[in-house]
């Protein structure tokens, strides 16, 4: 038997999912709008370390399609580590600086 | 020496008015009448100084500067020498930054003295200072004024915000007084290092001696100093990843009060990063690394916007997203992309106020501001829901408005140095802001409020009585957002009005993307 739903029913099915609430609402656009620009985003982020090392980019842009693929829905990750509670700011700081001096070190 | 000391005298007046303005209010406390005309003729004493400026420096404590070649001392800016004395510097950046948060200024007050009520005094004291310390950290050309320019700043972002009096205010206020310590700290360990290199203070003085020296052995430091400074930078801004504490400071503060915190945010982000270009922007993977946090900013801001349901947040994390356009074109460096980065904070100040000046009047039907509650306002202000839409054109980089043409500049800026990635996220950014503002915009203006069963059985309150809770919007509301609306059209459509200001500055800093 062959499936008559749409790309767009199985999207929004697949949304509502972790969504909850209405598939109508004005946050169902919000979020699915929101998945696909983190996909897109960070998929042409990681094509940018082509300014780095060429071989190195191509390897990370895989490995960052696969990641995108099994974490998937990664709106819900984003939006959760975008909290503001001080504890997860301070964490993510942390772990930022840390690489900050790690490329400045490694370019030098 | 024969040649006496020429400080200007607008530079002076540009720090010491708000000073006394904040003072003046201050004593007089809840006498708002007073307060208004005071604060009032203030705000434009300052905004006709910075028209009518010449250009020149300001040599705060008076030594002369020491020219290396002759060991003679010179107040002749224009030689090359050692400046012992803290400088400023008032040209035609600083000229067109400071005449545009001048101008943002007059019409915070002209909003804040009608429609608060108590403790104005203080609160409006707070957004001089405010004024004040952007126009120092764009106008400092020394290490230490920077550093506790950025410091006041912080302290009186936390004090704006808190003044708001709601709950998740003082929450934000606190978070971010706790960060701003760490931040501040890591500043002045950035100045340290820097001083300890260089032994200068005088931030051309500490370039020239970079620049001059060989300092292959000593490059470490230098990173660190840098990275020191990033994370100074990322906390001005809100960058990636301060960005959930700052968009919460812009989300708590009143509208018109995030109008200006906004501004600030903007200049500290240009004067920061233009410091940190000049310093390090030849050391190799540092533009890169700036120019990754700026991309991410750019691509969390706007993704999180997308999320809200509410304008003050909607609004509070496009504002950060917006902040990464700034910095993409600082950190790119070059000509073309520090035009239009600069150009950028010019358009970025004037829409967003727009738009938060839209979303205080929206306060004004009694209903908040999220989307959920507010709704169908067009039918009753159809002028609010025209400027709030010509508002969400020019953020969304629509022609003829102002962000079209510094989004156009940074992306073919971004095309030219080989960086196609750049531009593209540039447009996503450009199409994404357009969905997340117009989500927010129809459901409060054009979604026709909905009758609920319960309506026609009269248990709810009838239009009539909702109707009560509604007080009309104040005339200076409307006119403020006229003057904006009208700005940014015009500089849309004769974008050299403000970039002829920019190319000196853009001129004298900027490295090509691969030397």
């Amino acid at each position: 038997m062959v499936s008559v739903d749409s790309l767009y029913d199985k999207i929004k099915r697949w949304t509502v999912e972790f969504v909850g609430g209405s598939g109508y609402s004005n946050q169902m656009t919000g979020y699915m709008t929101g998945e696909l620009q983190t996909v897109v985003f960070t998929l042409i982020l990681a094509s940018l370390f082509r300014i780095f090392s060429i071989p190195l980019g191509m390897v990370l842009l895989i490995a960052v399609a696969a990641a995108l693929l099994y974490f998937a829905p990664m709106i819900v990750h984003v939006e959760r580590e975008s909290s503001n509670d001080l504890n997860r700011v301070l964490f993510w700081v942390v772990i930022y600086f840390a690489v900050i001096i790690a490329v400045t070190l490694w370019g030098r | 020496m024969t040649e006496s000391i020429s400080n200007l005298w607008s530079i002076a007046l540009l720090v010491t008015i708000p000073i006394f303005a904040t003072i003046i209010v201050n004593l007089l406390f809840n006498r708002n009448r007073a307060i208004k005309y005071i604060s009032l003729i203030s705000a434009l004493s300052l905004v006709v100084i910075t028209i009518l400026s010449p250009y020149g420096f300001q040599w705060f404590t008076g030594q002369p500067a020491l020219n290396p070649n002759t060991l003679t001392f010179t107040f002749d800016a224009s030689i090359p020498a050692w400046r012992m004395a803290l400088e400023f510097y008032f040209g035609p950046l600083q000229q067109v930054l400071i005449f545009v948060m001048a101008l943002i200024l007059v019409l915070v007050i002209g909003i804040a003295t009608n429609g608060l009520t108590k403790n104005q005094g203080p609160y409006i004291g707070m957004i001089f200072l405010l004024f004040m310390s952007a126009a120092i950290i764009i106008m400092v050309n020394d290490l230490y004024h920077l550093w506790i320019a950025v410091e006041i700043g912080s302290l009186v972002v936390v004090g704006v915000v808190a003044a708001s009096g709601e709950g998740i205010g003082q929450k934000a206020a606190l978070k971010y007084a706790l960060f701003s310590a760490l931040s501040g700290a890591g500043l002045a360990i950035a100045l340290a290092l820097i001083l300890g290199l260089t032994g200068y203070s005088n931030i051309s003085d500490a370039i020239r001696y970079i620049q001059t020296t060989n300092l292959a052995g000593m490059s470490s430091i230098l990173y660190v100093a840098f990275g020191f400074f990033i994370l100074s930078w990322i906390y001005a801004g809100g960058l990636v990843p301060i960005h959930p504490l700052k968009s919460e400071v812009y989300g708590a503060a009143f509208p018109h009060g995030t109008a200006m915190l906004q501004a600030q945010s903007k200049l500290m982000l240009v004067a920061i990063g233009l410091v940190m270009l000049r310093l390090f922007g030849s050391l190799p993977f540092a533009r890169e690394v700036m120019l990754s946090i700026s991309v991410l900013t750019m691509m969390l801001g706007v993704v999180m916007a997308l999320l809200q349901t509410d304008l003050r947040w909607i609004l509070a994390y496009l504002i950060v997203s917006h902040s990464g356009l700034v910095t993409v074109g600082i950190s790119l460096g070059t000509y073309d992309a520090l035009v239009g980065g600069l150009f950028q904070a010019v358009n970025d100040v004037l829409y967003m106020s727009v738009l938060l000046l839209g979303c205080e009047a929206v306060y004004y039907f009694g209903k908040g501001t999220s989307t959920k509650t507010a709704v169908g306002i067009a039918k009753k202000a159809p002028w609010l829901a025209l400027a709030m839409v010509l508002g969400t054109f020019a953020a969304s980089g629509i022609p003829p408005f102002n962000g079209f043409q510094s989004k156009i500049i940074l992306i073919q800026s971004a095309l030219k140095v080989g960086l196609p990635e750049v531009a593209v996220v540039i447009l996503i950014l450009s199409v994404t802001t357009f969905i997340a503002l117009f989500r927010g915009i129809y459901s409060i203006f054009l979604k026709p409020a909905e009758t609920t069963p319960l309506a026609v059985s009269g248990s709810v309150p009838s239009e009539a009585q909702e109707d009560d809770k509604e007080t009309p919007i104040p005339r200076g509301l409307y006119l403020s957002l006229a003057i904006l609306v009208v700005i940014t059209l015009i500089l849309g459509v004769y974008p050299d009005l403000v970039i002829r200001f920019l190319t000196p500055v853009a001129q004298a800093v900027s490295i090509p993307w691969y030397p």
